[in-house]
């Protein structure tokens, strides 16, 4: 083990936690730390975020189920949706490797990111409401 | 994208259908599962070399596992609106990277 699998595994540890309290698989994390912390080339890192995903996702997807934090209708349709989803996505992205995806993701991810900060502030100018 | 899709996932039901944003992130960490599972062999075998790094992988899981089960075990104590909040940072962080730097 050396030191840059000390690394890693620090790496792994702050995306997990990401994953794990905002919902995401911590592959937005993983891809940066690898493409820019350890020089894998992008789609070496998405490959392998991917592949890291899916246990991060288990775990924390699980421990989740048993604190009752999951609706599991919605999230089994979106599970199902989002797999066809997946399969086109995979597909494109390894034959279009391109900036011009990467700027379209951004816009999405900032529009949304914009308007969950207006909720989030509207949510912020009420009394708190606690998490049921 | 090499992300399993909760960044797409979450805001779409907090916006359209006004899930609080505690069950929208459980629910989408969920709903990655099988994203990622169907991802995954078409990166490994559409290519000659192997895309997946299965050394790095295995230290990053070590970490991440652990940070998961911490995350979620976390996640009740935070209220919506903060949750909300730091989800809209996240997104708008990220967001604005890679619409820059693409």
């Amino acid at each position: 083990m050396t030191w840059s699998d000390v690394l890693l595994i620090a790496g792994g540890l702050a995306a997990g936690f990401f994953s794990g309290t905002i919902g995401i698989g911590g592959g937005v994390l993983f891809v940066p730390t690898l493409t820019v912390g350890f020089r894998l080339s992008q789609a070496a890192a998405q490959g392998t975020s991917l592949l890291a995903i899916i246990p991060t996702a288990v775990v924390g997807g699980f421990t989740h189920l048993r604190e009752g934090n999951v609706q599991v209708q919605p999230a089994l349709w979106m599970g199902g949706g989002g797999l066809v989803g997946a399969v086109v996505g995979a597909l494109v992205a390894v034959e279009v490797p391109g900036p011009l995806l990467a700027r379209v993701w951004g816009a999405f991810l900032l529009l949304f990111g914009v308007r969950l900060g207006f909720q989030a502030v509207q949510a912020f100018r009420r009394p708190a409401t606690r998490p049921s | 994208m090499g992300v399993g899709g909760g960044f797409v996932l979450i805001p779409l039901q907090v916006l359209w259908t006004g899930t609080p944003q505690r069950f929208a992130n459980a629910n989408s960490l969920v709903a990655i599962v099988p994203i990622a599972v169907a991802a995954l062999p078409i990166y490994y075998f559409r290519k000659g070399s192997p895309q997946v790094d299965f050394h790095v992988a295995l230290f990053l899981v070590i970490g991440s596992v652990v940070g998961a089960y911490a995350g979620a075990r976390l996640l009740k104590l935070i209220p919506d609106r903060e949750l909300k909040m730091l989800v809209a940072v996240v997104l708008g962080v990220l967001g604005l990277k890679e619409l820059l730097f693409p």
